[in-house]
């Protein structure tokens, strides 16, 4: 036997096997939300009844329609008319520079980063919503088929330490949800946005940053590198940088804010020390603002 | 070598290396510390950010110091400072003669003494003058050798544990007055005075320049220990009375595990111009039986140690009798004559045998006991083998046993005839016998036989081959009165009257005591006067070293008795314990009466008092100090560049831990009994059958889940217990199901059972064969239950009465079930004069738990459930065998119950009487 092959089927393992639990952690917290707010009933958009079917493996249990199945033995589902299901399209920083954690407790960036994205492209695809990738890669769809295309698709990395937002082939009038550290360089996303805006479309930018790019709290000469190794800086003194890295956070922050406000997207600042449950919350929410 | 400020230097001019520290300054204070490699995915933001300072982050100065501190201690430390360099303005190129008083007097400060004349020697060999060396206490011929030469030497040269006698001074000068040239003499003296010092320092003044080095500090010394009033008197001297003076004294010997170590400790101290102080110990007999020596702590002479025998350590005397009965018949107490005689200089044990064994007495005394068990029996003669003494009397009821009838019984010295005899009462022909004289080789050869010793009545010894050298004392006619043989290396001895005066008044006697003694039964002061050593030879067991360290004879040869008590020590009387036969006697040091008297040196000898100002190194010191601060420094580096997180300390701060050495490591009890301590479990005896240990733990297991249910009770997890190693006395209640596989527990495993049987634990046999042999041997299980109870201390039994507790301690049961059905419950039988209560189905009974329940219903296996809380061992058949099931449980419930709260059910006999009282 070769070695190349148990070598290629390890790495295949390797590379699948976060799948399983970033996929259930997804499903984790996407139930949190939908125990709270239940259903998106609003009108408008596909609240009328369209047809009983019977239900069929794989349905959650709230979907059954009881009135309808007391009446006999089978168990239906109500389904709703879906006149205006909206695309969603996700885009997931994938760069090396997102995959950093101060500290061994805190997830990466790019790990909650993910987390965010499947999650709420669960929430989505239940709701109705065809959700995809910016880009040709993976067009929207609907069903519970696109989470596991989707999550596959997350569990590639990309070699660079910061990835530009894709903004190919973007969809007109279709939502958006870009989630990145957004440290490279800003006039990529000032290009991806305005061009998102000129095809109607609108959404989020989610900020996924560490604490301690947030905090600044080191001392002494250091060099600081990226986590690819590319861009290199040193100091003999870091803590008489950090007022003006914070100015400069601050700086590109503030840029973003600007960006969204005239495009007429949302932006979010997420830290990975916090909850990723209030994160979704908030996404989920302005998700919803931002559709229509 | 240049001195500096009293430091001297070996190599100064690496001192100049101290100038280059300006230098160092300069350059440690320009270079940062190295930087630090981050990953930080912000660093997009810090780019082209410029630092305020070019130089910003220097080492602070703190850190500067510390390394400069290091660089400086290593640069002092090569250049080989020397504290106290030896000034040497002799320039006498004279041969020199070291001359060392060498007794034990300066032991203390031998290793001081050898580094002075170390440095003397190293002196000596820089300047060529050739050196001797001559010890006072081991006068040898004066031989003049290069200095290099006694280098090797001197560590070989040890002090005496004897002081100098006249003889040994006068061979000195003989040696002296021989030497060829002249020369001038170095001596360090021990500060005390002995015989012919003077005739000495005359004859070295006369071949050249004498110096005379001494350390001032007082000797110390100890006086053999005595025995006052209850408490051991310890006599301490010193040579000097300068002032106040503490002291603490230690009583070495072997601790019961046999390891030698401090047993006790007393401290005293000298009154200001006193020179003996009088400390008193008071120690348990035990303990200080174990004693072998007293050293006065922190000196290490010879003089210092006292060693004890055989006058200090009382012997230990069990007396055992057999049952004593007749309360207030005093004088008739077989062992009234005893006491008498052995208290006043023995310590008495009385009590069984199994409690005073454990004791190791020197001797057992077995007044009038035939019967022994098999263990007593096996346990005595072990402690005979071993060296101890048993000394039996006759009495009525030896003569009327049959022991040694037949064959000699191991702990009879002789085969007796049955009956014994009696000469000169009131229905006899012969008049009461008397003594013969004792004969040569026996130990009471010597003691006078006074005429009014009579005996009257006697047991007799079975003429055999081996009688006549058993015989140690003879009546008249020639019958043995007293026997003796040796088991081991111990003997038994025989007295064939009692030891009371009904057979013979023998006990009445002053010639009993004194045949006591000589058994060393009993030991006397006078042993240490010389009459009484006269012509008695003493082997040396144990001999002192000048350091006071003992150390074992070898083949040192004996020495007679008086020459022992008052000789001069020297290297044909070694100090040391001295031992013939059964005595042990030692020799002191210092004895009763000696005094310490300190030289006083004419004033024309120069004393260079006190060693202390000995050449003392520095060098090593500061490197050590050099490396320690660079240690610190990198620690400090770590902290500075903060790299000296938690996780990063913990490695180097172990290093350091193991430098310095880890805590104490903690006695540690088993996890297990401290559970069984700390929570009621019931346990059972682990057979050696898994299948049925397995059985056992799960039927407790379901009976302690049962109990816990439905009662108070709340047991934890059972346990198995190995009868050999662990502790049931944690235990309330054993059960023990009989297999034939399990081997038969040891001697001290009974032993530990009966004590647990007596002290209210309860054990559950269960012989798991439904009972079908009905207690007898016709199941192998019934066979092996009467094999493992046989050595168990079990009461009468009876089947369980109807009224037993047991039938209500909670469940109201007449019929007590497990796998099987039917089979009596034996418990312990009722008292026979329990009567039945008035008004109430049930008997008063007495207090108590019955030791043993005894059955063969097979009830762990009907109590047993697994994990899952389901039962694992099928009982009868359906509904009836699950109804059988829940008696077993009851039975259960009952049981535990019954251990636990006692007789309490008992107590409603009173219930009637209390609802009158109540008025009910």
């Amino acid at each position: 036997m070769t070695p190349a092959l148990p070598s290629l089927r390890q790495r295949a393992e390797a590379e699948a096997s976060p799948l399983p639990p970033l996929l259930a952690r997804a499903e984790r917290l996407a139930g949190s939300v939908l125990l709270g707010d239940h259903g998106r009933r609003r009108s408008g958009l596909g609240d009328d009844f369209w047809q009983y079917r019977p239900a069929q493996p794989g349905d959650s249990k709230r979907m059954l329609d009881h009135r309808r199945s007391a009446r006999g033995d089978t168990q239906f589902v109500r389904e709703r008319e879906w006149q205006i299901a909206q695309s969603v399209l996700l885009w997931v920083d994938q760069g090396a520079s997102m995959h950093f954690a101060s500290k061994k407790t805190l997830p990466e960036k790019a790990d909650r980063a993910r987390l965010l994205a499947l999650a709420i492209a669960i929430l989505l695809v239940r709701g109705g919503e065809r959700v995809g990738l910016t880009g040709t890669t993976l067009p929207p769809r609907r069903g519970n088929a696109q989470i596991l295309r989707l999550a596959e698709h997350f569990a590639q990395n990309d070699e660079r330490d910061y990835a530009p937002p894709e903004h190919r082939a973007l969809i007109p009038h279709a939502r958006a949800l870009f989630i990145s550290d957004f440290l490279g360089d800003a006039d990529e996303v000032e290009t991806a946005l305005t061009k998102a805006a000129d095809r109607g479309i609108r959404g989020v930018l989610m900020q996924v940053l560490d604490p301690d790019e947030e905090a600044f709290p080191y001392r002494g000469r250091t060099i600081f590198e990226s986590v690819g190794g590319s861009v290199q800086h040193e100091t003999l003194k870091a803590n008489d940088l950090r007022e003006r890295y914070l100015a400069r956070l601050a700086e590109r922050r503030d840029r973003l804010e600007t960006l969204c406000r005239s495009t007429g997207w949302r932006l979010g600042i997420h830290h990975t020390g916090e909850s990723a449950q209030s994160a979704l919350l908030w996404l989920f929410r302005a998700m919803e603002g931002t559709a229509g | 070598m240049m001195t500096i400020a009293g430091i001297g230097f070996t190599y100064p001019w690496l001192l100049a290396g101290l100038l280059l520290l300006p230098l160092l300054w300069l350059l440690l204070r320009a270079i940062p510390p190295a930087p630090l490699r981050r990953a930080f995915p912000a660093v997009t933001l810090l780019l082209g950010l410029k630092d305020d300072e070019s130089v910003s982050d220097r080492t602070p100065w703190w850190l500067l110091l510390l390394r400069m501190l290091a660089v400086a201690a290593a640069i002092v430390g090569l250049a080989g400072p020397v504290l106290n360099p030896t000034q040497t303005d002799n320039r006498s190129d004279r041969p020199l003669l070291l001359l060392l008083d060498g007794s034990w007097a300066g032991a203390t400060q031998w290793s001081e003494t050898l580094e002075t004349a170390e440095t003397i020697l190293e002196d000596a060999a820089r300047k060529g003058r050739s050196v001797a060396i001559q010890q006072v206490t081991r006068p040898q011929e004066i031989q003049f050798r290069a200095a290099r030469a006694w280098q090797g030497e001197l560590a070989g040269l040890q002090p005496t544990p004897w002081q100098a006698t006249p003889d040994m001074v006068q061979d000195a000068i003989g040696f002296v007055a021989q030497a060829e040239r002249d020369f001038d003499t170095l001596w360090f003296s021990d500060t005390l005075d002995y015989d012919n010092r003077d005739a000495l320092l005359e004859t070295l003044a006369s071949r050249g320049e004498l110096t005379v080095h001494q350390n001032a500090e007082p000797r110390l010394a100890l006086l053999p220990a005595e025995f006052q009033d209850g408490a051991i008197l310890l006599k301490a001297l010193r040579s000097a009375a300068p002032a106040e003076q503490e002291l603490t004294l230690q009583a070495h010997g072997r601790d019961p595990g046999g390891t030698e170590r401090v047993l006790a400790t007393v401290s005293g101290r000298f009154d200001p111009e006193e020179t003996m102080t009088e400390l008193k110990l008071s120690l348990p007999a035990e303990l200080r039986a174990r004693v072998s020596r007293f050293t006065i702590a922190g000196q290490n002479s010879a003089g210092s140690v006292a060693l004890t025998d055989d006058t200090l350590s009382r012997r230990e005397i069990a007396l055992i009798a057999g049952r004593e009965n007749r309360e207030g018949l005093e004088l008739l107490s077989s062992l009234h004559y005893l006491r008498q005689a052995l208290a006043p200089t023995t310590e008495l044990l009385e009590g069984s045998v199994g409690d005073l064994l454990p004791a190791n007495p020197d001797v057992v005394v077995l007044a009038d006991i035939a019967q022994l068990s098999s263990t007593e029996t096996d346990a005595i003669l072990d402690w005979v083998d071993a060296g101890g003494l048993l000394l039996r009397f006759a009495g009525p009821r030896l003569a009327a046993s049959d022991i040694s009838r037949q064959e000699e019984d191991p702990l009879m010295p002789v085969r007796l005839r049955s009956g014994g005899r009696s000469v000169g009462g009131a229905m006899s022909w012969g008049a009461p016998k008397t003594l013969a004289p004792f004969q040569e080789g026996s130990p009471f050869f010597g003691l006078n036989v006074p005429d009014d010793v009579s005996v009257r009545s006697q047991v007799v010894a079975q003429p055999d081959p081996t009688l006549s050298d058993r015989v140690i004392a003879s009546l008249g006619d020639g019958t043995p009165l007293v026997t003796r043989k040796t088991v081991g290396s111990g003997q038994v001895v025989l007295f064939h009257v009692t030891a009371n005066a009904e057979w013979s008044n023998l006990p009445l006697s002053g010639l009993f005591v004194e045949m006591l003694e000589r058994l060393a039964i009993s030991t006397s002061d006078r042993m240490t006067q010389p009459e009484e050593l006269q012509g008695t030879t003493w082997k040396p067991a144990t001999v002192l070293n000048g350091f006071g360290t003992p150390s074992p004879a070898g083949t040192l040869h004996g020495v007679s008795g008086e020459s022992l008590i008052s000789d001069a020590l020297g290297p044909n009387l070694r100090p040391g314990l001295y031992q013939n036969e059964q005595r042990r006697l030692a020799r002191n040091v210092v004895t009763l009466g000696a005094e310490l008297t300190p030289i006083v040196w004419p004033a024309s000898v120069t004393v260079v008092g006190g060693l202390q100002n000995t050449e003392r190194p520095l060098g090593g010191p500061l490197l050590a100090l050099c490396l320690l601060l660079l240690v610190a420094d990198i620690f400090a580096s770590l902290a500075l560049t903060g790299r000296l997180g938690v996780a990063r300390l913990s490695t180097p701060a172990l290093a350091l831990l193991l430098m310095f050495g880890a805590g104490d490591v903690q006695a540690q009890t088993t996890e297990s009994e401290l559970s069984a301590a700390s929570e009621l479990v019931l346990a059972y005896v682990l057979t050696g059958d898994p299948s049925v240990d397995d059985i056992s733990r799960a039927g407790l297991q379901g009976l302690s889940d049962t109990l816990f249910f439905r009662t108070s009770v709340e047991p934890a997890a059972p346990m198995g217990v190995d009868l050999e190693r662990d502790d049931i006395a944690l235990f309330p209640f054993l059960y023990w199901p009989i297999s034939t596989a399990q081997p038969q527990p040891s001697g001290q495993a009974y032993a530990k059972l009966n004590t647990y049987l007596r002290s209210g634990g309860m054990i559950l046999f269960d012989t798991r064969d439904a009972n079908i042999a009905g207690y007898g041997a016709a199941s192998p299980t019934g066979r092996k239950l009467q094999q493992l109870a046989r050595p168990l201390d079990i009461p009468p039994l009876e089947p369980v009465p109807q009224d037993h507790v047991l039938t209500r301690a909670f469940y109201l049961l007449q019929d007590f079930p497990g796998r099987h059905h039917g089979g009596a419950l034996w418990v312990e039988a009722a008292p026979p004069d329990a009567e039945l209560a008035e008004g109430m189905p049930f008997r008063n009974l007495n207090d108590g738990v019955t030791p043993v329940v005894i059955g063969g219903n097979d009830w762990a296996a009907a109590w047993a459930t697994g994990p899952d809380g389901r039962a694992l061992v099928p009982v009868g058949r359906g509904f009836a065998g699950e109804r059988q099931r829940e008696l077993a449980y009851r039975f259960g419930v009952n049981l535990i119950m019954h251990v636990l709260t006692g007789n309490y059910k008992s107590d409603q006999v009173h219930v009637p009487a209390l609802l009158d009282r109540l008025g009910q």
